[in-house]
């Protein structure tokens, strides 16, 4: 942050001028904070002040029925299992595979890096689309099973290059002289490159982190119902094809629905955004060296 | 960008490496080759194949005989989806969709840039900050389910305060075709403008402050200094970022359509990505080849975008990025 929030003094104080901006961005503020108050206030408020709409930004009524109905209920808890499950597993694989690539693809003297590079950048704006993809995973058998959705992402090219730009970055004469004490390149990768480069594996970290736990709609098509993680349990709920069906209806039922989404919502929402800003510092930082320095 | 990396081609034991003996070479090397082994099989059958796979767009599927297709058929399925009504109305609602959130999107996130450097509250400024990424990691399905809930006609908030402040009548918004693209619109730029003002608020943070005293000794106010100062040295950036956008033009939020698609506003919200789904995947009848074709159709379009506004920047002012 230190380097984005850097004040350029400009100007006379034209005091109108400053009530205009920070007004306008108050607005903003209430902009994106207004929808998750609105969330977060149903998910915590009795049905009947929902079905009477005198719900807005503050808990009418409080109470914790639709956490309770969804703790209660087995099919939401395996799939917020499945969530963390295919987060960590899928992150670990993608970092430890995008390290592996990115190392040996940082150092253009190395014969065939060329054309791998090549090979890499090509697949950036051109891939296979989704039928072949879909096809492909599929005649390797990995439809239905967790690594579906495991393998098929583990390497983005794009994280892939701003890994392999930030890699650049690292002075070469740090790795000669690890070299010269005897350690060779994966020793070299551990202990020197690796620690220098906190940021730029946050920063792709948490890409990748926030795609497996936001990921809906590829494991709609490569897994099986007992592996669907929470989000498609959401659209589900969403799209009226469960849970809420159960709960659906007319007056209280309907509105204990609404309540029960929201609960959902809040719930799914929340590591993410909670985790996020402890990271802030070091995307900024890593995703500037990957968009800027290309 | 491109010069960069040959500074850096000094890389260890260059320039040596590169006239070495392949022995020598080797005994030096290997390791590198042994870290690459794993993600480049992977790379090749993961992220290549399926590149290779777009041959079935010109070849017969058959059920379990791989992914590849049985025979060649030309450019059948090709003739197929260019004489159908649907792939031409998924073809312009992509077009339209994608010029309208360009046009919106992508000014957005430089004036919230150049506001956000004119806000003297520090305080504001980092909390405006800070929240405005924070829907970046917002899942889309979430996005699209509290917009729904907002915009219930029993009861939305939004639906409320419009109703009770102006007296509109509850419409079902998420269901109007006329509200379709508006509402896609609005929700990109709730979810992505404060994440795509970073790269312009760093390139502001970058600028030397003697450019703006020298602007304040000419007797230029805080507007005539963010117009004359701070715009023209984030240009170089503006133009990155508008050739990043146009070459990516046509890969719109697919899970977002899918999510907002009803039958009521098929009309504008079927587009080219979630035509292939429906009719590779989704129906039943799984016309893999026909959806194959299209699919290729479409990623031509989008190489053939990526590679003339690279050239098109490279020519007009030297900036470009592959």
């Amino acid at each position: 942050m230190t380097a984005i929030s850097e004040k350029k003094p400009t100007g006379r104080r034209g005091w109108a001028a400053d009530l205009c901006i920070t007004v306008a961005m108050l607005v903003v503020l209430a902009v994106y904070v207004i929808p998750c108050l609105h969330i977060a206030a149903v998910s915590f408020s009795s049905s009947r002040a929902i079905l009477n709409d005198r719900v807005s930004l503050w808990p009418v009524d409080f109470t914790l029925d639709a956490y309770r109905q969804i703790f209660a209920y087995p099919t939401f808890l395996s799939a917020y299992q499945n969530t963390i499950i295919h987060t960590f597993c899928g992150t670990l694989i993608s970092l430890v595979m995008t390290i592996l690539f990115a190392y040996p693809l940082s150092k253009a003297f190395l014969r065939g890096q060329k054309t791998v590079m090549r090979l890499v950048v090509f697949t950036m704006f051109f891939s296979g689309g989704l039928i072949p993809n879909y096809l492909l995973v599929a005649s390797l058998g990995l439809t239905g099973t967790r690594l579906g959705i495991l393998i098929p992402f583990a390497i983005s090219p794009f994280y892939l290059i701003i890994l392999i730009s930030f890699f650049r970055t690292i002075p070469v004469e740090l790795e000669e002289a690890a070299r010269i004490d005897g350690y060779g390149w994966f020793g070299i990768l551990l202990h020197i490159v690796l620690p220098l480069s906190g940021a730029a594996i946050a920063t792709i970290g948490l890409y990748t982190a926030v795609f497996f736990w936001n990921d809906w709609f590829y494991s709609l098509i490569y897994l099986k119902d007992t592996q669907y993680p929470a989000m498609l349990v959401l659209r589900n709920i969403v799209s009226g094809s469960s849970m809420a069906g159960q709960a659906g209806g007319v007056g209280a039922n309907a509105s204990l629905a609404i309540a029960v989404k929201s609960a959902v919502i809040i719930i799914t929402t929340i590591p993410p955004v909670l985790i996020y800003p402890f990271l802030q510092k070091h995307f900024v930082k890593g995703m500037t060296i990957g968009a800027v320095k290309g | 960008m491109k010069g960069k990396s040959r500074e850096n081609r000094k890389g260890t034991g260059t320039p040596a490496a590169r006239r070495m003996p392949w022995r020598h070479y080797l005994a030096q090397y290997w390791q590198f080759y042994v870290m690459a082994a794993v993600p480049l099989v992977y790379f090749i059958l993961f992220k290549w194949m399926p590149v290779l796979g777009n041959v079935l767009a010109f070849r017969r599927y058959r059920p379990l005989t791989g992914p590849y297709g049985v025979s060649w058929v030309g450019f059948r399925y090709f003739e197929q989806f260019l004489t159908q009504p649907q792939f031409w109305n998924a073809f312009r609602n992509t077009l339209i969709l994608a010029a309208l959130n360009l046009a919106v999107n992508f000014p957005l996130p430089i004036l919230f840039a150049l506001l956000l450097n004119e806000l003297r509250a520090t305080r504001l400024r980092k909390t405006v900050q800070t929240v405005s990424f924070m829907p970046r990691f917002i899942s889309t399905v979430v996005v699209v389910s509290t917009l729904a809930q907002l915009l219930s006609p029993s009861g939305g908030l939004i639906t409320r305060l419009l109703k009770d402040w102006f007296g509109v009548a509850p419409v079902y918004y998420m269901n109007e075709p006329e509200y379709f693209r508006p509402l896609y619109i609005a929700t990109d730029a709730w979810q992505y403008t404060g994440w795509s003002a970073i790269v312009y608020v760093a390139a502001i943070a970058g600028i030397p402050n003697d450019l703006y005293e020298a602007a304040r000794i000419d007797g230029a106010n805080r507007f005539q200094q963010a117009l004359h100062v701070t715009l023209p040295s984030i240009l170089p950036t503006i133009m990155v970022m508008l050739i990043l956008k146009i070459g990516n033009l046509l890969s719109l939020g697919f899970e977002k359509v899918l999510l907002m698609y009803t039958p009521a506003n098929s009309s504008v919200s079927d587009i080219i990505d979630t035509y292939v789904y429906r009719v590779g995947l989704q129906s039943t009848a799984n016309q893999y080849s026909y959806a194959t074709a299209i699919g290729l159709f479409s990623g031509v379009i989008g190489l053939i975008l990526v590679s003339s506004s690279n050239f098109l920047s490279r020519k007009l002012s030297g900036e470009s990025i592959y």
